[in-house]
């Protein structure tokens, strides 16, 4: 944001009634808005201080006891021995292995679209323009079979490589690229004898880090919470990335499904905290994060 | 936090760019083609888009043995500790245990990755726990030319001695072309179950016919507000009652038709009797399942045979010593009473396993041996490790009442007529039944809603349909 | 695609490269080989799973699992199948409520915020709107399991207040729509919100300047002069938000596991390809409902597109 342009507003006057109403309205909305978005997650945070008929018979933003998270910790821990924390390891693999294939992969070709010239480029890009906006839920099945063709069903692959496929990166070091990197200092390190390998790895790249971190960044929350995928593709229920381990232990929750084992003791704090374990990464990389992308973009748009 | 747009509007808009559309010509062609292909369709006369027919089963030929091999099972969580039990007494068993959801309620995750192994040519699990309703598809060919799922488990697997002692028709779900598919691992009988503690304080009598429950109710409802007889808001509560009640809503015929006669009176006596009871208030439209359902407030239950642990201990956390069962009740005027099954699980070994003298075992442990059948969580489809199981104090020490006799006597009345189909008969009732009564109408007048719901889905999955 | 690389997204669509100096003068061989190897590993990806998909999907919705040509059969046949309808019915229900408020509601906060707020006080709302972003996909569905559960919601008042008793009552049929409204709207709102935000931020302020000289209100100038400039940016946002809307699948699938089967299993299309694929094994039919579903979305897409000047390649 530029807060200099803010700055130089200047306050209005009169009509004060009417200037009443409308902030009075205003107001509202707004405050409105913030109970509808932050509501649901004091609850959640809250749930796991609870048990699961505390949860019921007190105040639903009241706070419960400490012990009583440590209590749904063991429980949820002991869930399958441990299987959560294998959960998340897998939802780790699979994010940073695509992470790592699709940086690989898209910024180069960010950078060949934007600053070098090629036949076929155009096509290329108004491809992925097109896969894009394309719904991919609908190509999960057709995936599925050409994954089986390679014998690659039930291995890591199976989820990392269709992650890798990521067009909207490429489109935004297409767009970075292409709109604030000097062509001139391209040219100049050309003359100087740079081929082109080390104009991108030794001049491109390092001005590309905003862009490339911003990258990083979508494709690593998209496939940490990508669920349909794994679900669909993965076997084994210690394969499952963590969302598709959320969806195995509400099965495993009474409430949810009267028949779950009595003696697992996964009942909804043990749920709820299992969400919150499942979001933290997301989050904290969320939070921390925050300003260094801010930057990222506002550093791309102070090139010009 | 704020993302600045790297330019403004108005420069974006005056840089004249061709823009990514589909041109008028592409259209065109594309439109084109379309019909092309439709008048084609419509000349040449297509190949038929029905999926090819499965063979009938092949004899049954096991893939290459490796007795030492690991083999996977599949069991959901509550009998999962049972095949670690297993594990424990066999360390020298490489088993690979996973959970999934055993295909409660309606669920189709098993055959769902049943179907992809098949297109992967591997994967299968060697031993899982499945519903009924998994052996009707498991026990056929999923496309042409693959090998059914389960093996048949009479051809030399399981000797016909230890197959004759299961309770009575509880392997009839798992019989097909007469091999038998799969090992029963628990029947879940319908009982009448009470509180006994409140019916003795109030001078209630335990009713033995459908017409006292009636009454009974009704004078509940009168008499002690807010306490219920029953439930029927949970999604297998039509096994419980209209079971019971011998309604034809899914019974196969001899020529293979599916019959689906809720106007039969067999239904609709129960449906106006709940709806008799729900106008009563003493049948709630809610499930007993549902989260903060108040389970002190339960005379009755008329429901399967581990709502003893599951509800009432588990759910309700009623104290030890209030509740007990009841024989199933009959209809005035006929002489025998039957009763509903809801639930109760089957193993089935795969006929891909590469271990099936170790699938095998496991499979006739989990449900014959008396090891396991003496704690097992539910009651066992297994008529010695029933006993077994009665006479083991931990799982009768809970009630007020001896629970063998009304557990026995319910295990024979299991009515027959409710088939066992290639669909699960919880979703049309969970999906239109259940979102009708939760809306104020009465049972009566959505049975034709119901009817039509099981028809479009035992059509959808191949049967022909009879409604008379 | 969540909004969450949307709003990143939409802060560099509508760019046209602001220095296209022409392309460097090289032998055409040489750089197009390097351009080659550089677009070599994305191109496999794309081949891979963004085309050989598509030319699959296309193949099975013509043929049958015998491989032999069915022309139109597969569409007739799962046109004429009794959950079709439904299906694309309430998935157009949860489209137009989706997209009416995420427009309306997305918009009017944007100007709010830019109008009328201290810059640190409207990055404080903006950020409280987002956080729910992080809770994407199952996690976003679980928390409403239990928001719309009146025996635990804080809100339980309210769902009783509307005569919702019961979990049971809150799902029923109707309200389904609504319910995967408010999901998608909790996690995904905020996100517009910033990139609303941004595009209003982008206005030039003498423009408002000037509109404020001649007299009209804050909301007179939201209405003639802000809305119709971040025009483009609504377009993108309908785009997006169609294109997910018509992939609905784990919501009501999850809605469908934890309502013990109240919600169907076929309540959205993909769902019914689904349960086509993997029920049925009938992947030749479950192809024809995916190309449904994808030429819904291109053609919308393309419409949008087409009129709003959106997208653009730029050319020499």
């Amino acid at each position: 944001m530029t807060s200099s342009t803010l700055a130089q507003r200047r306050p209005t006057d009169g009509r004060r009634a009417s200037r009443f109403a409308s902030t009075l309205i205003v107001v509202v909305i707004l405050a409105l808005l913030v109970v509808f978005f932050v509501l649901p997650v004091i609850w959640l945070l809250l749930a796991p201080t609870k048990t699961a008929g505390e949860l019921i018979s007190q105040f639903p933003l009241s706070f419960g006891s400490f012990d009583q998270v440590g209590a749904a910790w063991q429980h949820l821990t002991a869930f399958q021995d441990g299987v959560i924390f294998v959960w998340l390891k897998n939802s780790a693999i699979y994010s940073a292995g695509s992470l790592v294939l699709t940086l690989a992969t898209s910024v180069p070709a960010g950078y060949a679209l934007a600053l070098t010239r090629f036949r076929g480029r155009k096509s290329l890009l108004t491809i992925t323009l097109v896969v894009m906006i394309m719904p991919s839920a609908a190509l999960v099945l057709p995936t599925f079979l050409e994954l089986n063709l390679f014998g690659l069903i039930g291995t890591v692959w199976s989820i990392i490589l269709p992650f890798s496929f990521y067009p909207f990166g490429v489109y935004l070091v297409y767009i970075y690229f292409s709109t604030s990197l000097p062509r001139d200092l391209l040219s100049a390190a050309r003359i100087d004898g740079c081929n082109e390998w080390q104009v991108f790895w030794s001049i491109a790249l390092p001005l590309a880090k905003p862009v490339v971190g911003l990258i990083a960044f979508f494709s690593f929350v998209n496939n940490w919470n990508n669920f349909f995928l794994p679900y669909l593709v993965l076997p084994n229920s210690d394969q499952f990335p963590i969302q598709v381990g959320l969806n195995q232990l509400l099965s495993s929750t009474p409430s949810f499904n009267p028949v779950a084992g009595k003696g697992l003791n996964i009942t909804s704090p043990e749920l709820a905290l299992a969400i919150i374990i499942a979001i933290l990464p997301v989050l904290i990389l969320f939070l921390f994060s925050q300003r260094a992308l801010v930057s990222g973009m506002l550093a791309g748009a102070t090139k010009e | 936090m704020s993302p600045k747009p790297l330019n403004n509007t108005k420069k974006g808009k005056t840089m004249k760019s061709p823009r990514l559309r589909l041109s008028h010509r592409r259209t065109a062609s594309g439109a084109l083609a379309l019909i092309t292909i439709g008048a084609l369709a419509a000349l040449s006369g297509c190949a038929s888009t029905d999926q090819s027919a499965s063979d009938t089963a092949a004899t049954f030929s096991p893939v290459a043995q490796d007795n030492t091999s690991e083999i996977t099972v599949w069991a959901d969580s509550t009998r999962l500790p049972a095949v670690q039990a297993y594990q424990k007494l066999n360390p020298d068993v490489k088993m690979n245990i996973v959970t999934y959801d055993g295909s409660a309620d309606g669920s189709t995750y098993l055959q769902t990755k049943v179907q992809l192994f098949d297109r992967t040519g591997s994967g299968w699990p060697d031993v899982v726990f499945g519903s009924p309703t998994d052996v009707t598809w498991a026990s056929q060919p999923t496309t042409a030319g693959s090998v059914p799922f389960a093996a048949p488990l009479d051809e030399g697997l399981v000797d016909q001695s230890t197959l004759d002692n299961f309770a009575k028709g509880s392997l009839t779900p798992c019989e097909f072309d007469g091999h038998t598919y799969c090992l029963r691992n628990d029947i879940a009988q319908v009982v009448l179950w009470y509180n006994k503690a409140l019916m003795d304080q109030w001078g209630y009598q335990v009713p033995t016919t459908w017409e006292e429950y009636e009454a009974l109710g009704v004078k509940v409802g009168q008499e002690h507000p807010g306490y219920l007889v029953g439930a029927v808001g949970d999604t297998n509560s039509q096994e419980s009652y209209f079971w019971s009640s011998q309604c034809p809503a899914q019974q196969l015929q001899d020529d293979g038709t599916l019959r689906v006669a809720l106007q039969d009176t067999n239904c609709t006596r129960m449906a106006s009797l709940l709806d008799n009871l729900i106008a009563a208030k003493s049948v709630t439209t809610q499930g007993f399942f549902s989260q903060g359902f108040d389970g002190s407030k339960v005379l009755m239950a008329n429901g399967p045979s581990w709502y003893g642990q599951y509800l009432f201990n588990s759910a309700f956390n009623t104290p030890a010593g209030q509740i007990a069962a009841a024989n199933p009740l009959k209809w005035d005027g006929e002489s025998d009473a039957y009763t509903g099954n809801v639930g109760g699980g089957v193993w089935m070994v795969s006929s891909h396993s590469k271990n099936l003298a170790a699938s095998t075992a496991l499979t006739k442990w989990l449900t014959t041996s008396d090891a396991n059948l003496q704690s097992a969580p539910t009651y066992p489809a297994y008529t010695p490790g029933a006993t077994t199981w009665l006479a083991n104090p931990a799982n009768s020490s809970y009630f007020a009442d001896d629970i063998s006799g009304p557990f026995e006597t319910a295990a024979n009345q299991v009515w027959t007529g409710w088939s066992n189909t290639k669909f699960s008969d919880a979703t049309a009732w969970s999906s239109v039944v259940l979102p009708a009564i939760t809306a104020g109408k009465t049972l009566t007048e959505t049975l034709p809603a119901w009817q039509s719901a099981i028809v479009n889905e035992a059509q959808s999955v191949g049967y022909t349909v009879t409604t008379k | 695609m969540t909004t969450l690389e949307a709003d990143r997204l939409a802060t560099t669509i509508g760019i046209k490269p602001s220095r296209r100096r022409g392309v460097p003068r090289r032998r055409p061989g040489r750089a197009g080989l390097t351009g080659y190897l550089f677009v070599s590993g994305y191109t496999l990806f794309l081949i891979a799973f963004g085309i050989v998909p598509t030319g699959y999907a296309i193949y099975l919705a013509f043929t049958n699992d015998r491989g032999q040509f069915t022309g139109l059969g597969q569409f007739i046949k799962v046109v004429q199948d009794y959950r079709f309808a439904p299906a694309f019915f309430n998935i157009f229900v949860y489209l137009v409520m989706w997209l009416v408020l995420v427009i309306v509601v997305t918009v009017v906060v944007a100007v709010i915020l830019r109008a009328r707020m201290r810059p640190g006080l409207a990055a404080a709302f903006r950020f409280v709107y987002y956080i729910p972003g992080a809770l994407a996909g199952v996690a976003s569905v679980l928390v409403w399991l239990f928001m719309l559960d009146p025996a635990v919601s804080p809100a339980s008042g309210l769902l009783r207040a509307m005569g919702l008793e019961s979990f049971a009552a809150v799902l029923a049929p109707a309200n389904l729509p609504v319910i995967l409204v408010l999901i998608a709207f909790w996690t995904g709102a905020g996100g517009w919100i910033v990139v609303m935000y941004g595009a209003l931020n982008n206005i030039p302020d003498e423009v408002l300047e000037a509109a404020r000289m001649d007299g009209a209100g804050p909301w007179k100038a939201a209405w003639h002069i802000q809305i119709p400039m971040i025009r483009k940016w609504i377009v993108y946002m309908a785009i997006l938000a169609f294109a997910a809307g018509t992939q609905l699948f784990v919501e009501p699938q999850l809605l469908q596991t934890a309502s013990l089967g109240r919600v169907s299993s076929t309540w959205s299309p993909n769902q019914l390809a689904y349960v086509y694929a993997f029920q049925y094994g009938d992947f030749n039919g479950a192809a024809a409902i995916s190309l449904f579903l994808l030429a819904l979305g291109l053609i919308v897409a393309a419409i949008l597109v087409s009129r709003s000047g959106l997208f653009k390649v730029d050319d020499e």
